[in-house]
């Protein structure tokens, strides 16, 4: 019988195999991150096809027109139109045709083929002969709502989850105790084992025994019960993030506490009775039930869900429909979140569904990951530079130098960046002639917070001693393809952060085991790359709609507040409809967020804009509008519309999601007393021109967020 | 090298008894270079390499389309103390080198026990495999004649190739051939005509115990 990759006992592995494997399972989970993220790109790219074809799955359209793009057929050609797999019928523009000369249309070509790229064919596969083996059945049949993410588990990914979570226990040393009985008993869903045998380090590699969800969500009150108790009886204040560190290192896949299970149930009673109801297969505007009866049965009965349902349909494929038979006339009845159901599909709908899955469960676990490799204390510390990737910061005339070490300790795995002083750095806030700076680290290409190190900050000096090493567990193998970003920063306690240098060390062709001291002069950032890797990564898009009111034509519509003034000059109306497919930054897979405006040039903060907070969605409907006003269409031309999507973080920093930047492309702009240049792309600029082109009428727009703000400098 | 510039993710993973060969066999591979030390693995590591590969029709005329491909070689360790995790991981792999020595009888002989092992483990009963006999080099050392080898494979229906990680000698055949097969079975899974499915599909229900069960896609 095949043996699950989650029932491997490992405990026979010492402590060093064990550290080697882990490194093999960090490489890979690298690697399934780049995967992740190519499929994600690889979906919207579906999604944008079937947008285009209008006829849904319900074949009540006129077999006369085309079902992709609706021109009209010829009565004759009606009769050899039909595509072999959706049946629809399609005319020849809209066709793929196969090497053995059949053809199918474009959709259904769009579909198999990304079932090829993202691997599906594979993983359908092995989830049938798996899910359909003896032993597994029983699992099943007690777990029957679990995840379908199991799906595409592998055996890596599990054993990288299981063991990371434990290193996490292992590192939070205040209160080792209480964490570990904490998260044990929500791991192991109900079984209750001794402290001792947990910390007994075999046991770690074991994995744990499921039960059924009633338990489970007994086991899950018990385990929220302990920690309170434990905490409140230690009377030990702690920082929230570290609280949740153990959860949220593990919201995806099979063994995440079964009370995900036990919730997912009531929900998917709630989805599905909506879907009953829901029998018009037309694609309907978000509806917030299933959610909110998600939100509502967490509240009550789960205090840490790690893994809150509602994101399930995190890309939503309604607009789809375009199978006539059964298999797709489930989708045609999809509301968000509907796919909770999915393990009560008969099989053939399942299959449909498979992709819905697949992208929500990269979410996932891009959301899982994300945190699982980062240290607490990278967690807990700057925020700020986030800003940094915004944009949002001083500029200063660099001046200075580093000294630092880099090596690479074999015993370990590590590489190590020993910061040791910096000379003469410039006044990051030269009016007062002070700098507070502190040093980070990014090991390039990744830009994550996951590859970022920090010393702390010294106070009011401009040749800081830091003497601090910053680590990075990563194989040697690795790191030729990568480089060491050190930069300096001024913090800012109450004004904004400012940049103080940077120096780059390809790590290719250096020495890393005899470290030798550098001192390297630091150097203004790289203006030039910013432009070209801004939307290297996707981050997803934001849906706008911009007019251009001319002046004395009183608007039509009414928005708040705006025709109070009687003003002679035009306006720029900006609606902020939605975005889509945003990262995920909070434990759980979610996203608070919210958009934020600004029109340059400009004086101050007179024309920054905010809209509402939407919270735990990474396709937020906004629906706002933000409006300029005194505007001639001459001077549009050299302005610069810029907005950015920001997580909402209480108390903290907000974390930046991306942004666009709207403009003619040309020329460049002032911001405060910086020149900057319109460096927009592609439809920011199409957009922008439309709008200007024609007045009175909206130019819509869906545009891909740039994963940096970063302001090319005018020359 | 984990950019996602690439249009599929292959994985394939390398299998047989300790010391014929695997890690030698894929380091040739990828970086095109031998090392003769015998250092063995602790459980599983994996390389990488990218890859264009062009279809080809049944005919045999290539379609002219070239896809970049990234392959995760999976590499395990052959000895008999890691066999619980090892085989964990066979059924994350699309494909398959199994491995034995051509100067070790007794490799050859348990190659019979890694194709059952296979069997129940891989993500189906048939996965793609291709038989190398490693270490073609040591002539005057050969226990496993062509032959035989070749009758093995011919039985499971696979391919078989003698390589020597030493001299690079149809290394790059063996994963290539691999990648076909696998790229192949790809084609087949996603194209095959809609009513096959649903036909199979109540024939194979064993009844509602199974609400995950899905259709055999191939």
């Amino acid at each position: 019988m095949p043996e699950p990759a989650d029932m491997i006992n490992l405990g026979f592995l010492s402590d060093s195999e064990r550290e080697l494997i882990l490194e093999v399972l960090r490489r890979d989970e690298e690697l399934r991150l780049a995967e992740e993220q190519r499929v994600r790109k690889l979906k919207t790219e579906l999604m944008e096809v079937k947008r285009k074809g209008a006829k849904r799955g319900s074949g009540r359209y006129s077999q006369y027109i085309c079902a992709r793009c609706l021109e009209p057929l010829t009565r004759l050609a009606v009769f050899s139109s039909q595509c072999r797999i959706c049946n629809h019928h399609v005319c020849r523009n809209c066709r793929r045709v196969m090497p053995n000369d059949s053809w199918v249309c474009n959709v259904c070509a769009k579909e198999s083929d990304l079932k090829k790229r993202t691997g599906d064919w594979f993983y359908d596969q092995r989830f049938n002969r798996f899910s359909t083996a003896p032993g597994h059945d029983l699992v099943r049949v007690s777990l029957k709502k679990r995840p379908a993410s199991k799906k595409h588990e592998t055996a890596g990914q599990t054993l990288l989850r299981s063991t990371e979570i434990n290193q996490h226990l292992a590192s939070a040393v205040p209160q080792p105790r209480q964490k570990n009985l904490t998260f044990h008993l929500s791991e192991k869903s109900g079984s209750i084992t001794s402290k001792e045998s947990f910390e007994s380090r075999d046991e770690v590699w074991s994995r744990p025994v499921r039960s059924d969800t009633e338990s489970a969500e007994n086991a899950s009150i018990a385990s929220s019960k302990t920690e309170t108790e434990t905490e409140s009886g230690r009377g030990t204040p702690e920082q929230p993030r570290t609280e949740n560190q153990p959860v949220r290192s593990s919201p995806t896949g099979s063994h995440v506490s079964s009370t995900t299970a036990a919730v997912r149930a009531d929900t998917v009673k709630a989805a599905s009775a909506n879907s009953d109801a829901n029998t018009v297969p037309e694609v309907k505007p978000v509806n917030p039930s299933p959610e909110l009866e998600v939100d509502r049965l967490f509240k009550k009965s789960v205090r840490r869900a790690p893994n809150p349902p509602e994101y399930v349909s995190t890309l939503d494929l309604r607009d789809g429909c375009h199978k006539s038979e059964a298999s797709m006339g489930n989708r045609s009845r999809s509301v968000p979140g509907l796919d909770l159901q999915e393990d009560d599909h008969d099989d053939e709908e399942e299959e449909d569904e498979d992709i819905d899955r697949l992208v929500s469960f990269h979410k996932r676990t891009t959301a899982s990951s994300s945190s699982s490799l980062r240290s607490s204390k990278s967690t807990l510390g700057s925020l700020m530079s986030i800003y940094s990737e915004a944009g949002d910061y001083d500029s200063v005339e660099v001046s200075g130098d580093i000294i630092f070490s880099v090596s690479y300790e074999e015993q370990t795995q590590t590489l190590q960046v020993f910061v040791k002083e910096c000379h003469k750095l410039a006044f990051g806030d030269a009016s007062r002639q002070l700098s507070n700076p502190y040093v980070k680290c990014y090991l390039l290409p990744d830009k994550s917070r996951q590859s970022k190190r920090k010393t702390s900050i010294k106070r009011n000096t401009i040749n800081p001693v830091y003497n601090e090493t910053l680590k990075y567990s990563i194989h040697r193998s690795k790191l030729f393809t990568r480089s060491m970003l050190i930069s300096v920063w001024h913090h800012g306690r109450l004004s904004r952060n400012a940049f103080l240098g940077e120096v780059e060390i390809p790590l290719d062709c250096r020495d890393l085991d005899s470290p030798q001291e550098d001192c390297m002069a630091l150097l203004p950032k790289a203006a030039s790359v910013v432009p070209a890797s801004a939307f290297a990564q996707y981050k997803g898009e934001l849906v706008i709609s911009l007019k251009y009111v001319p002046p004395k034509k009183p608007p039509t519509e009414k928005i708040k507040g705006k025709k109070a003034v009687p003003d002679e000059g035009g306006e720029l109306h900006v609606i902020i409809k939605e975005a889509k497919n945003l990262m995920a930054m909070k434990p759980g897979g979610t996203s608070d967020s919210f958009v934020k405006g600004y029109l340059f040039p400009t004086k101050a903060k007179t024309t920054k804009r905010k809209t509402s907070v939407v919270r735990k969605n990474l396709n937020p409907h906004y629906d706002h509008t933000f409006v300029y006003k005194d505007l001639a269409l001459e001077n549009l031309k050299g302005m610069c519309l810029e907005l950015t999507v920001w997580d909402r973080e209480a108390m903290l920093s907000n974390e930046f999601l991306g942004g666009v930047r709207l403009s003619s492309g040309r020329g460049t702009v002032k911001i405060g007393k910086e020149e900057m240049e319109l460096d927009s792309v592609g439809e920011e600029v199409s957009l922008w021109q439309k709008m200007m082109q024609y007045p009175d009428s909206w130019a819509e727009g869906a545009l891909p967020l740039r994963s940096t703000m970063g302001k090319a400098k005018g020359k | 090298m984990t950019d996602g510039d690439y249009d599929y993710l292959i994985k394939l993973l390398a299998l047989g008894d300790s010391g014929v060969g695997k890690t030698t066999f894929l380091y040739r591979y990828t970086d095109n270079k031998f090392n003769p030390k015998f250092i063995t693995t602790v459980g599983i590591d994996f390389r990488e390499k990218r890859v264009a590969y062009t279809a080809t029709n049944p005919n045999g005329t290539t379609t002219g389309k070239t896809f970049k491909v990234h392959l995760q070689l999976w590499d395990t360790a052959g000895q008999e103390r890691f066999r619980s995790l090892t085989t964990a991981f066979f059924r994350d792999a699309m494909g398959f080198l199994l491995m034995f020595d051509l100067t070790s009888q007794q490799s050859f002989l348990n190659v019979r026990n890694w194709m059952s092992q296979l069997q129940a483990n891989a993500y189906c009963e048939n996965p793609d495999i291709v038989l190398v006999g490693n270490k073609a080099d040591l002539a005057d050392q050969r226990e496993v004649q062509e032959k035989q080898a070749k009758e093995l494979a011919d039985k499971y229906g696979i391919p078989y190739f003698e390589t020597s990680a030493a001299t690079g000698a149809e290394v790059d055949k063996a994963v290539i051939t691999l990648l076909d097969l696998v790229m192949k079975r790809m084609e087949q899974c996603v194209d095959k005509p809609p009513a096959e499915p649903a036909n199979g599909n109540g024939a194979t229900k064993l009844g509602d115990a199974q609400p995950n069960e899905k259709k055999c896609a191939c």
